[in-house]
Parts: C-alpha cells; sequence; structure tokens
C-alpha cells in the first residue's frame, strides 16, 4: 500500500503558471498510474497473502520437513529432502487411486453440468417456459445452500435406515443402497449437480442475453425451428461461456473434498483418501506429514493448472481454425 | 466460479475445528500455571480414560508436593490424538497424555513422547508385564508407561451354547468347525463377527497370536511385512469363513453390531479382556448369560494370544517438570488408591499392566454379570501367553484405517481379505519413506 501511495500525484501549487502540454500530459499520465495503483493495491496485496505465500509456503514445506533417520526415535531435524515426498506420493497408491477417482469424477460431471445447464439455459431464453422468474429462482436455490449443508441433507436422503427415499423404493421392493461400492461415485455427482446446475445456468442464460436478436430473427426468416435456432445459432454464440463454465466446473472438480468427506461419515466405501484433497487433509491431520501433504498439494496444484492450460490452449485452437476457415 | 467461494468456507470451517481446540488446550494451560504456588508443582494430565477425575482427585489429596491438573479429553480417533499432536507442535502440551498402544511408535518419532527410559524406577519396571513394557520400549528406550494390557479373550453366550449343545472350541479348527454348527442349527445367527471397522482391529490381535510381525525394528531399520506367512495364514482362514457365511461381516462401531449382541445373534465376541465390563453396561438385560473363555490356539502346546486396546502414560518432550510427572504416572499404574478411585466410576474389567494389582481388581468386580465366573483367574492365564516381541508401526492410525477401508469392500463383495492387508501395507510405505525412516519390506 505504501508504495502505491508514492505514486499519488502532488496537488498542484495554487498560483502557478499553467504549465506546458507536454507536462500536464506527464501529470495526467502520472496521475493515471497511481490510481491504478491505488485500485489495484488491494488485489495485490490479497494475491499475495492468500495466494502467493500459501503456496510458496507449500512449496518450501514439500521440500524441507522433518528428518527421522534410522528407527526415528532419535532427535529430529528439519532438512532439504528435495524430492523425497514428491517420490513418496507418486509412488503412493492411495494418493493415485485418489487422482483416478476425481478423474472418473471429472468424466461424468463435466459433460453432464456443461449440457444440462446450458439445456436449461436454451429452454428458459427460448421462451417455452411459464413463470421463468421463478423457475430460475428455484433452480438457482440450491447454490445459495452451503456445500456442508448440501452434503447432510443428502446424507439424510442417502443414508439407510433414516432416508424417506430409500423407504419408498423399499416400499416398492426396490433395494437400493446410494452409498454402496459402485454407487458412491454418482451419489457425489448427484449432488454437486444439485448445487451447481442453477449457478450455471444463469450464466449460461446472462450469456445468451447478450446474443443479439436480429441473428435469431434472421434464423426464424431463414426458416430454422426453435431446436435448429438454440443448438445452430445460440450454441456456439456463447462458446465462450461454455469453455469458462467448463473450466471452472474442471477447476472445481479436481478439488473434490466436501461431499466425500461428510458421507465417508456413514459410508465405509469412501475411504479416507477418495480424492486428492482428501489424501492431503489425511497425510497432514492424521499422519502428521506436512511434507508429504504440501508435495501432494503441489502435484494438485500442477494438475489443475496443467489441465486448465490445456482445455484453454484446445479451445484457442479451435477459435484460431474456425477464424481460418 | 460455482462452489468455489462455498468450498473455502467449508475449509475455513474445518481447519477451524482443531484451531478451537488448540487454543482452548492453551487457555486452559495458562490458567494452571498461573495457579500454581511455590512449594508445589503444578502438572497437567490429558486423558479420556473414565475415572481419570477420580484418579487425579486421589492423587491430589494425599500428595503435597505435586498437583495435577486434570483435562478430559475426547479419545483418541474422535480427535484426542489430533489435539496433543497440535498442542505439541504449539509446544504446550499436557505434561502427562494418555496414548494406547499402537500409536506409541508414532508419538515417540514426532517427538511428542519423552524418552523416559532414565527416569523410570527400577522397582516399577519390576512389577510391570514384561511383554506390556516391550510395547512401549524400542532399541532400549522407553517412551511410556502402561496401565492397562489387554488379552485377547473369548466372550461367549452360555446359554446359548448349552441350548444347542455346543462345546467352548480350545483351536481355531474347532471353531471352524463350530461356526458351521451353529449355522446349521441356527440358521440366522452366527458364531463370530469379522469387524471391517474397529478401533485397534482384532484381525491386529489374530495375526499377532499366530506369530506375524507386521513390523520389526530389530535391525536397525523399520521392516514392513504386513502379509507375512501367519497374517495370510489368519486371513486366508476368515477369508473361508466369511466366503462360506459362517459368520457375520460388518463395522463393530455400528447398530447392527449393537443388534447382533443384544439380540444373540452372534454367541461369540473376540475382543480384550476390558470388553467384560464395557459389554456389562452396553447390555445389562443379558446378565447371567455370558461367560469368557481362553481365545482359540492354533497349537495348543505352545499358546500364544495378542492383545486388544490398553492405554498407556507419556511424559510430553514439552514437560517442564518431568520428574513430578513421572511420579504421578508411578503412582497411577501402580498404587491400588489409584485403581480403586478409577474403579469407583464404574464397572471395568481392565487387565492392570502391574499385574500385582489384580487381587484389587478381583474384589472390586461384580461377577453376578458372568454367572460367578472368577474372570479375572482367567484374564491372569491369558496375560501371560502374550506373545512377546510385536512392534506396532510408526504410523499405526494410517496404516490400520487403509486396512479397513480394504475390509469394508471386501464386506461389499470386491477383493480379499489379503488384498486389504497388501493395500494396507502399499499405502504406509510412501508415508515412513516420506518422513526419513529407514525401511525395508517383504511382501511374502
Amino acid at each position: 500500500m505504501a508504495a502505491t501511495t508514492q505514486h499519488a500525484p502532488p496537488a498542484a501549487l495554487p498560483g502557478t503558471a499553467p504549465a506546458p502540454a507536454h507536462r500536464t500530459r506527464k501529470a495526467a499520465r502520472r496521475r493515471q498510474l497511481g490510481a491504478c495503483g491505488v485500485l489495484m493495491a488491494p488485489f495485490f496485496a490479497l494475491l499475495v497473502t492468500v495466494f502467493l505465500i500459501p503456496v510458496g509456503t507449500a512449496v518450501y514445506l514439500s521440500f524441507y520437513g522433518d528428518d527421522h533417520p534410522g528407527l526415528g526415535f532419535g532427535a529430529a531435524r528439519t532438512i532439504f529432502v528435495g524430492f523425497r515426498s514428491y517420490t513418496a506420493v507418486l509412488t503412493d497408491p492411495t494418493f493415485l487411486s485418489g487422482l483416478g477417482t476425481v478423474a472418473l469424477y471429472c468424466l461424468v460431471y463435466i459433460p453432464l453440468m456443461v449440457i444440462g445447464s446450458l439445456a436449461l439455459a436454451l429452454l428458459l431464453d427460448s421462451g417455452v417456459v411459464r413463470l421463468r422468474a421463478s423457475a430460475q429462482l428455484g433452480l438457482f436455490l440450491p447454490h445459495a445452500v452451503p456445500g456442508i449443508i448440501a452434503a447432510l441433507i443428502w446424507l439424510y436422503l442417502y443414508t439407510p435406515g433414516i432416508s424417506p427415499v430409500v423407504e419408498l423404493f423399499a416400499k416398492a421392493d426396490i433395494t437400493i443402497d446410494f452409498l454402496g461400492l459402485h454407487t458412491v461415485l454418482p451419489s457425489i455427482v448427484n449432488i454437486a449437480l444439485w448445487s451447481n446446475l442453477g449457478y450455471n445456468m444463469v450464466v449460461f442464460y446472462a450469456a445468451l442475453q447478450a446474443v443479439p436478436r436480429e441473428v435469431i430473427e434472421a434464423s426464424v426468416v431463414d426458416g430454422a425451428g426453435p431446436v435448429r435456432t438454440a443448438l445452430q445459432v445460440k450454441t456456439p454464440l456463447v462458446r465462450a461461456s461454455i469453455v469458462m463454465v467448463a473450466m471452472f466446473t474442471l477447476i472445481w472438480g479436481l478439488q473434490l473434498f466436501t461431499e466425500p468427506m461428510l458421507l465417508s461419515q456413514s459410508s465405509p466405501m469412501i475411504s479416507s483418501r477418495f480424492s486428492p484433497s482428501m489424501y492431503i487433509y489425511d497425510a497432514a491431520f492424521t499422519r502428521n506429514n506436512y511434507s508429504l501433504a504440501a508435495a501432494a498439494s503441489v502435484v494438485l496444484l500442477l494438475c489443475t493448472i496443467a489441465l486448465s492450460y490445456a482445455v484453454t490452449r484446445w479451445t484457442s485452437r479451435l477459435d484460431r481454425t474456425e477464424e481460418a476457415r | 466460479m460455482p462452489g468455489r467461494r462455498s468450498r473455502r468456507s467449508v475449509l475455513a470451517a474445518m481447519a477451524a475445528l482443531p484451531l478451537t481446540g488448540a487454543l482452548s488446550a492453551c487457555s486452559g494451560q495458562g490458567a494452571t500455571t498461573a495457579g500454581s504456588t511455590s512449594g508445589t508443582t503444578r502438572i497437567t494430565f490429558w486423558s479420556a480414560l473414565r475415572g481419570s477425575q477420580q484418579v487425579v482427585d486421589a492423587f491430589n489429596r494425599t500428595h503435597d508436593r505435586v498437583q495435577v491438573d486434570f483435562q478430559q479429553i475426547p479419545s483418541g480417533t474422535q480427535g484426542g490424538y489430533a489435539k496433543l499432536s497440535n498442542a505439541a507442535r504449539a509446544g504446550n502440551a499436557p505434561d502427562v497424555a494418555t496414548i494406547e498402544y499402537p500409536q506409541i511408535p508414532g508419538f515417540a518419532i514426532d517427538g511428542v513422547a519423552r524418552d523416559i527410559s532414565g527416569m523410570i524406577s527400577d522397582t516399577l519396571k519390576a512389577k510391570l508385564l514384561p511383554q506390556a513394557l516391550g510395547l512401549t520400549t524400542f532399541q532400549g528406550r522407553t517412551f511410556s508407561v502402561p496401565l492397562d494390557v489387554e488379552p485377547m479373550v473369548m466372550h461367549y453366550r452360555a446359554d446359548l451354547f448349552e441350548q444347542y449343545g455346543l462345546h467352548v472350541p480350545r483351536t481355531w479348527d474347532e471353531f471352524a468347525e463350530l461356526a458351521h454348527t451353529v449355522r446349521r442349527k441356527a440358521p440366522k445367527r452366527r458364531l463370530a463377527l469379522f469387524p471391517t471397522d474397529s478401533l485397534a482391529t482384532p484381525f491386529a490381535a489374530y495375526c499377532w497370536q499366530a506369530g506375524a510381525q507386521w513390523f520389526d525394528t530389530s535391525h536397525g531399520a523399520w521392516n514392513v511385512s504386513l502379509a507375512d506367512a501367519p497374517t495370510r495364514r489368519v486371513a486366508s482362514y476368515w477369508q473361508k469363513l466369511m466366503d462360506e457365511d459362517v459368520v457375520f461381516v460388518n463395522a463393530m462401531d455400528s447398530r447392527q453390531y449393537d443388534a447382533q449382541v443384544a439380540d444373540g445373534l452372534v454367541l461369540t465376541r473376540l475382543t480384550g479382556a476390558w470388553d467384560a465390563g464395557a459389554q456389562m453396561k452396553a447390555q445389562p438385560g443379558l446378565k447371567g448369560k455370558w461367560r469368557i473363555a481362553p481365545l482359540p490356539q492354533w497349537d495348543e502346546s505352545r499358546p500364544a494370544v495378542g492383545t486388544h486396546g490398553g492405554s498407556t502414560f507419556a511424559v510430553t518432550k514439552d514437560s517442564r517438570h518431568p520428574e513430578a510427572a513421572m511420579e504421578f504416572i508411578e503412582w497411577q499404574v501402580s498404587h491400588p488408591d489409584a485403581l480403586r478411585a478409577r474403579l469407583s466410576s464404574g464397572a471395568s474389567s481392565q487387565y492392570p499392566a502391574v499385574p500385582g494389582l489384580v487381587p484389587v481388581d478381583r474384589k472390586a468386580f461384580d461377577r453376578s454379570y458372568y454367572g460367578g465366573q472368577d474372570i479375572y483367574t482367567l484374564f491372569d492365564q491369558e496375560a501371560r501367553k502374550i506373545r512377546d516381541g510385536w512392534v506396532w508401526g510408526p504410523r499405526m492410525t494410517a496404516t490400520g484405517k487403509v486396512m479397513q477401508d480394504g475390509f469394508a469392500r471386501v464386506s461389499g463383495g470386491q477383493g480379499s481379505l489379503i488384498d486389504a492387508v497388501r493395500a494396507a501395507q502399499d499405502g504406509t510405505m510412501p508415508d515412513l519413506k516420506a518422513l526419513g525412516l529407514s525401511t525395508t519390506q517383504h511382501s511374502t
């Protein structure tokens, strides 16, 4: 903060002659820079304190750790351990299976989320739906429920013995275990969909509002039906939003934590190292292995960055080929 | 950015939980040190054990020089161990902490428990059951003092055994045969449960009995061999019983299991000696129906058992008064008054690590639940059979968790017991290596 205020323009002294043109330009430039600095300062202050410093600490922790030579009963000392923690994480089958779980989760969740929310937004935009405002509100409402409460609600609905849903199925002679070996992942996808579908729908809906009406009118005049208009005219025009939603959903999916953490209370099928984030939590707080937890965090961060970059690159290449056409 | 903010707030809430624990720990200790007066040494003591307050009161009444401030904390897996670790990291662990056997190596390596080899008196050493002291001693260094040690025994429903004309099995072969007989005579009942969760897994105790050595420190490195020959034998034995559907396979810490015991669906409980007292409290209605017998043996000519449960007391590295802490611990584990005070809080069938205290336990124990059976004579015999040389691992909670996760999947129809054991080994090695420990491993 202090550094940036230095750039603040000096107050004009009264009685001085009007400055030459190039000096006023210079002063205006400096003022602009100063304003820039003041306005950006909070952002950079936060970036440094809540992002760069924690990330730096994690990287530091992953390379330096308590060393317990031999059987480990002697005095421990903090030393540079190099890639030891990374080797441990990357050879840990429980971490790799966590990555596998999250990959599977993303493969199921992202398409369902993007297609589902886009379809809902297109429906609302087409004007087919009556009571558009209340429909929007109803769909958006779950997003206002904090993730932990959502997981609790669903935990109630999933747990055999207390769930009215399971009981209803049982009355119809269908035994269903939402928290079984093969059903637990779909159950988590379901919670995430319920929470976030409405939010992404609003994003798409807002993007659709920006589509010029003339384009749509033109397509209608050209004889496109409502379905064709939606799929071949509107959808390509909101591609930027689709990419953004897909990317955020991906980032969020990779950090899967709250839902499985809570569901693990009542399902033995969710292990304590179910997802990479749960692995990190377990490494830090059950195994007291901060170096390992830090290394796993950095690996997860790198995976996230790499995947986000890949998505961006891929879509920009698509854009370029489209332009070339 | 859907959900991102909500995720953060959840994380913040979760992070805050252990924090508040640590904070209250700080304030707790601050208050006690402020209250110290010259002449008396004040020490703090954390425990989740029932009756600890009574023991502390009795100690404070009879001692002037040392006074103890007691704080009841949640049991280890319920957050007690996390609380202790956090406090130690912050440099304000209590003087005396309660640690169960499987967690001792971990707390010793992390530098929470102090090496008390030089402080533990020879008289106390001589009083303790050697196998119990062996479990708290590594490389000749002792890290905590055992309070109780709990040999595995077989609790059984005498009334149902009589009703179906069953004999108490003495070997595991007889036990397997009996399991089939029970299934045949009473299709809804089973002889036993194979627990898929379980606090300090009876499975480890079965392997211990059979001669397994999951962890070995005798060659200066942690040799990990979870799937050694005795373990494979135990795993295939229980796997067979499970495949033949002659035992229940579910969690022990569950309503399902409570119902299985309450309704007489399960005829035996294979647990530590302490469970006799726990059973009296949990199922008062079954008074007179249970008896206790030795755990079945693999080889009757060379009897052995493992243990299930039991606690120890450690002096922490943070302690500023280790001698006073040691004095309190010694009194607590070996003085009859301490035991009487503990037992005054309710029925207990603990087996003391100082066998000289057994008469106190025997006198206090109400035998009517077990039809007048003198269970302490049995415990005495069984405690002497505890196989010496068992070593728990450096990250036993985590190792056990991975194994349980595997067991849970077995009960869901995926994989086998030995797969779960191997997975536990694979999930443990990276952890130990990341700590910098010297390790070797054997997968056969």
